[in-house]
C-alpha cells in the first residue's frame, strides 16, 4: 500500500496539533507496512519518504527523481506576507496537460468535475498571501507526483485539499480528506468564505472523509451537507515517549496550566476568568498560560489589571521540549476550548500525570473517562473543581494516576489500523462507507 | 540678571536578563551583566568621558564663572566602579574643579515616591550616604526620578531638613501661562522649586540634530539670541533663572559627536560667558540671589519630564506596568519584614524606573522613544522576564 500524504505540518515544523497528529498516525501506519510519500510546504521541490517507523522520526527528503536532497536543511515557506511573482499567476492548466493519461483502473471513482478545477484555479490565483502558498504547494504537488507511484491520496486539512483534488483529477486515484479542524472551529462561527469553499469542495469531491471526532463529524454534516456514511470517525492517538516521565516540583503552590495557541478557539480568556475567580478566594496557586498567539497582549493586559502579582504567568512560545517541561511541572491542565475538533493536548496532559478539565465541546472528551468534562462557558463549575482538587490533594493525586493509566489505551495503533482498513475498503469498493 | 542653571542626569539601570519561565528556580543571573557592561562602555566612550573632558576644560578656562550640576544615581556609580573605573575617576576629577554641584535623588532612580514612601525615604538616605562616602558632601538640592513632583512630595521631604530646593518640570499645566524663569515655592512654602525650561532644554536634548525641525541647524549664535530674548519679559528688574535640565547622554549618545553637539556647547558657553547680564549658577545658590519672594505653586497631580504627556504614563500607563510595580514593592516589604538582607538590594535594583519604561506600549511618537531605549524586542517580553524574576524571588522569600 503506497499513500501520498499531503500535509502542511510535520515535526519539527509545527504550528498546532496537526503536525503531531500526522506524526503519530504516519508512524503507526508505517509500522503496519504502509509506505508513505509526504509533501510538505517546502520551498524546495522535494517529497519525504516514510517506509518504516524510524523514518517517521527522520523522514528523508528526496528530489523529484528520487535522489536524496542535499544540502539540507530545508527552507519552509515563511509566514510573512510576500508579493507573488508574476510568473506564478500562470495557469495550473499546463501542468494538467503534461500528465499522461492513466490506463489501468479497477475501480471507478467519482470524477472531480472540470468546473471545480477551474474554480479552485481561480480561488488560488487571488494573490492573498496564504492562498498563494496553497497555490505554490498545489503546483509543486502536481509536478512531483508525476514521477511518484501511489495507490491513494490522503490530504490533511483545507490547505492541502486543492492539491488533493488536482491530483485526484490527474491520476484518477482515490482521495481521502482528513478533517483535523474546520474553519468553523478556528473562527468560532463563520470564517473566511474562501476557506469554507475550499473545505466544502475538498470534502464533497473526495472519496472518503475522516473526522477526528464525532463533534467534528457533526460540524461537517451540519455545515457542509455531507452524507453521514461518507464520514468515518477516527479519534487521534498519542505518541508515548520512550523516556520516563518525571514530575517536577518547581513551585510551592499548585500549578494550573493552559497550553495552546492564544486564539479564541482555545479559550484563553475563559482560563483567565477561572484564574481570577480561584485567586479571589484567597487560595494560593499559580496559573500558567503557555503558548503564543495573537491574543497575547490582550490577555496580559487583562491579567495585569487583576492585580494578581506573579500568580498568572505567561511563558510565550514553547519548543517541544519546553511543552513537556511545562506539562511535567503542572498539577491540573485546563482545556477550555469553545470548539476543539480533538485536542491532543488533553492526552499529553494525561501522559504527564495531570488532573484534567476539558470542555465538552472537544473531540477528546468523547473518548477520555478520567477527566472533568465541563461546558466551556461554565466557569463556575471549573472553579469549583479546581478548588476541590487543591483542597483534596489525595483526590488530585489519584486522578493524576488514573489519567496516566488511561492514556496508555490511546496509542496510535488503533487509529492507524482503522485508517488502513479504510484504505483497503476504499480501494476495493470505491468508497469507505461501512 | 539672567542666571543659567545647568543640571545633567547621569543614570544607568541594571537591565534584567532574558529570564524565561523555565529559568525560574535555576541559578541564572537576574541581571544581564554582559549587556549592562556593553551599554556602559558604549556610553562611556561616546558621552561620559568626552563630555566630562569638555566641561572640565570649560570650567577651568572660565576661572570659576561656568558652573554645572549633576545627579549621579547609585546604580550608575556602582556600574562605573564595576565596569569602567576611569569614568568614576573622571567624575571625581571634574567635581574637584569646583565648578560642579552634586544633587541628591533616590539611589535606585525609582518611583518609590508613588508606591512606597518609607522606601522612598530610605532610598534618599542611601543616596545621601553615597554622596557623603564618595564626595564628602551633603547636597541641599533634590530631584526626584525623571523630575516627578507633586505637592505631597514636598511634605514628605520635610524628613530631610537639609533639602532646600527641588528641581521640577516646567509643565504648561502647572504653570498655566506663567513663565518657568521665576522660581516658585512649594504649596507649603517649605521648598524652593526650580522649573525646567523645557523649550530651550529640549532644543538641545531632543531637537539638536533633527533635520525635520524648522530651526535646524541650531547654531550657538541662534541659541544665545534665544536666551537673551528671554530677558525681555522682565521689566521690574527681577532676576530670572533659566533651568536647562537634560540627560547627560545628550552629549555624544543621543546627539552624536558627528552632529556637532560638542562644538555647539563649547561655542554657546563661550558666547554666554561674554554676556554681562548673564551668569551661571548652582541650583543651591538661587536662594541667595533672589531679589523677590517667589509665588507659591500647587501641583496636585504628578508631573514629570517624560514623554509628551509629562506625567507618569511612561511608567504607569498600562496594567502590566502597574502589576509589575505593585508586586516589586510588595516583595520588597516582605523581604524587609523577613529580614532577608541578601534579597533586599536585588529587589531595590528592580525598583529602577527603566524596567517599567520598557513595558510601555503607548503607540505614537513616544513609543518610538521607548523602543529606542529598550533592550527588549517587545514590551510583553520585558514584562515576562521581569515577572519571572519576581516569581523566583517570591519563591525564595517563602523558604
Amino acid at each position: 500500500m503506497k499513500v501520498l500524504m499531503l500535509t502542511w505540518e510535520y515535526p519539527p515544523f509545527i504550528v498546532g496539533g496537526l503536525g503531531m497528529a500526522c506524526y503519530g498516525l504516519f508512524k503507526a501506519l508505517s509500522e503496519l507496512g504502509v509506505r508513505i510519500k509526504m509533501l510538505l510546504p517546502t520551498e524546495e521541490e522535494v517529497f519525504f519518504e516514510i517506509n518504516n517507523p524510524y523514518e517517521a522520526d527522520f523522514p528523508l527528503a528526496k528530489r523529484e527523481n528520487g535522489e536524496p536532497l542535499s544540502p539540507a536543511p530545508l527552507k519552509f515557506f515563511n509566514f510573512l506576507y510576500k508579493i507573488p511573482e508574476e510568473s506564478v499567476y500562470a495557469e495550473l492548466k499546463p501542468f494538467l496537460e503534461s500528465v499522461p493519461p492513466e490506463i489501468h483502473k479497477k475501480v471507478e471513482f467519482k470524477e472531480v468535475p472540470e468546473e471545480v478545477i477551474q474554480r479552485l484555479t481561480k480561488i488560488l490565483s487571488q494573490g492573498n498571501s496564504l492562498l498563494y502558498k496553497v497555490f505554490l504547494y498545489t503546483q509543486k504537488a502536481i509536478k512531483i507526483s508525476q514521477k511518484t507511484s501511489f495507490d491513494l491520496i490522503h490530504a490533511h486539512d483545507w490547505l492541502t485539499y486543492p492539491a488533493g483534488l488536482f491530483l485526484k483529477k490527474i491520476f484518477k486515484k482515490p482521495l481521502i480528506a482528513h478533517l483535523h479542524a474546520t474553519e468553523f472551529d478556528r473562527a468560532l462561527g463563520f470564517g473566511h468564505p474562501v476557506i469554507h469553499e475550499i473545505e466544502y469542495l475538498g470534502l464533497t469531491y473526495s472519496d472518503c472523509v475522516i473526522a477526528v471526532s464525532n463533534y467534528t463529524k457533526g460540524i461537517a454534516l451540519e455545515h457542509y451537507y455531507l452524507p453521514s456514511e461518507k464520514i468515518q470517525v477516527v479519534h487521534n492517538g498519542f505518541t508515548a515517549k520512550e523516556k520516563i516521565v518525571k514530575k517536577i516540583k518547581k513551585f510551592k503552590e499548585p500549578v494550573i496550566l493552559f497550553l495552546g495557541r492564544l486564539t479564541p478557539q482555545k479559550g484563553p480568556t475563559i482560563f483567565l476568568e477561572i484564574a481570577k475567580k480561584v485567586l479571589s478566594t484567597g487560595i494560593k496557586a499559580r496559573f500558567v498560560i503557555a503558548g503564543a498567539g495573537e491574543m497575547e497582549r490582550e490577555l496580559m493586559l487583562e491579567a495585569g489589571s487583576m492585580g494578581i502579582g506573579t500568580h498568572i504567568m505567561f511563558t510565550g512560545f514553547l519548543t517541544r521540549e519546553e511543552v513537556e517541561k511545562a506539562l511535567s511541572l503542572a498539577d491540573i491542565v485546563v482545556m477550555p476550548s469553545p470548539s476543539e475538533p480533538f485536542g491532543i493536548v488533553a492526552l499529553e496532559a494525561m501522559y504527564f500525570e495531570n488532573a484534567l478539565i476539558i470542555s465538552k465541546q472537544s473531540g477528546a472528551s468523547e473518548i477520555i473517562e478520567n477527566a472533568y468534562k465541563v461546558d466551556f462557558w461554565d466557569v463556575d463549575k471549573m472553579v469549583e473543581i479546581i478548588l476541590d482538587l487543591i483542597h483534596h490533594p489525595e483526590k488530585m493525586k489519584s486522578l493524576q494516576k488514573k489519567a496516566k493509566a488511561e492514556v496508555q489505551k490511546f496509542t496510535w495503533d488503533g487509529p492507524a489500523k482503522k485508517v488502513l482498513s479504510l484504505y483497503q475498503r476504499l480501494l476495493k469498493e470505491g468508497s469507505c462507507s461501512s | 540678571m539672567l542666571f543659567i542653571i545647568f543640571y545633567f542626569q547621569v543614570h544607568q539601570p541594571f537591565r534584567v536578563s532574558k529570564y524565561s519561565f523555565f529559568d525560574i528556580g535555576s541559578s541564572k543571573s537576574y541581571f544581564d551583566e554582559e549587556l549592562n557592561r556593553y551599554v556602559f562602555n558604549k556610553v562611556a566612550d561616546r558621552c561620559y568621558l568626552p563630555a566630562n573632558e569638555m566641561f572640565k576644560e570649560l570650567i577651568l578656562r572660565s576661572e570659576g564663572l561656568f558652573k554645572i550640576s549633576y545627579s549621579l544615581t547609585g546604580t550608575f556609580l556602582e556600574q562605573a566602579k564595576l565596569y569602567r573605573p576611569e569614568v568614576y575617576k573622571s567624575f571625581l576629577d571634574l567635581w574637584q574643579t569646583g565648578g560642579v554641584e552634586l544633587i541628591t535623588e533616590t539611589y535606585y532612580h525609582s518611583l518609590a515616591s508613588i508606591f512606597d514612601l518609607d522606601e522612598f525615604l530610605e532610598q534618599i538616605s542611601e543616596h545621601f550616604e553615597l554622596m557623603k562616602r564618595e564626595f564628602g558632601i551633603e547636597p541641599s538640592v533634590f530631584r526626584n526620578t525623571e523630575l516627578i513632583y507633586f505637592d505631597k512630595l514636598s511634605d514628605v521631604l520635610l524628613n530631610f531638613p537639609q533639602i532646600k530646593t527641588i528641581l521640577i518640570e516646567g509643565a504648561d499645566r502647572i504653570l498655566m501661562g506663567d513663565s518657568p524663569l521665576y522660581p516658585r515655592l512649594s504649596y507649603n512654602h517649605a521648598h524652593l522649586l526650580l522649573l525646567k525650561h523645557y523649550k530651550l532644554s529640549d532644543d538641545i536634548a531632543f531637537r539638536f540634530s533633527d533635520r525635520s525641525w524648522s530651526e535646524y541647524p541650531l547654531t550657538a549664535e541662534k541659541y544665545v539670541k534665544w536666551v537673551k530674548d528671554l530677558t525681555l519679559i522682565e521689566r521690574e528688574g527681577k532676576n530670572l533663572y533659566l533651568c536647562l535640565f537634560m540627560d547627560y547622554e545628550t552629549f555624544g549618545e543621543h546627539q552624536w559627536k558627528e552632529s556637532g553637539i560638542f562644538e555647539f556647547m563649547k561655542k554657546t558657553i563661550e558666547l554666554l560667558l561674554q554676556e554681562k547680564e548673564i551668569k551661571f549658577l548652582f541650583p543651591s545658590e538661587v536662594h541667595q540671589t533672589l531679589n523677590y519672594t517667589p509665588k507659591g505653586l500647587s501641583v496636585p497631580t504628578p508631573t514629570s519630564w517624560a514623554d509628551t504627556e509629562r506625567d507618569l504614563s511612561a511608567w504607569l500607563s498600562n496594567s502590566l506596568q502597574w502589576n509589575a510595580m505593585k508586586t516589586v514593592y510588595e516583595l520588597l516589604r516582605k523581604a524587609k519584614s523577613k529580614g532577608r538582607s541578601e534579597l533586599i538590594p536585588i529587589l531595590k535594583k528592580l525598583t529602577t524606573s527603566d524596567h517599567f519604561y520598557y513595558m510601555c506600549i503607548k503607540y505614537f511618537q513616544d513609543g518610538d522613544v521607548h523602543k529606542y531605549f529598550s533592550p527588549y524586542d517587545l514590551p510583553e517580553n520585558a514584562y515576562k522576564y521581569y515577572i519571572n524574576i519576581l516569581t523566583d524571588l517570591e519563591e525564595k522569600l517563602e523558604e
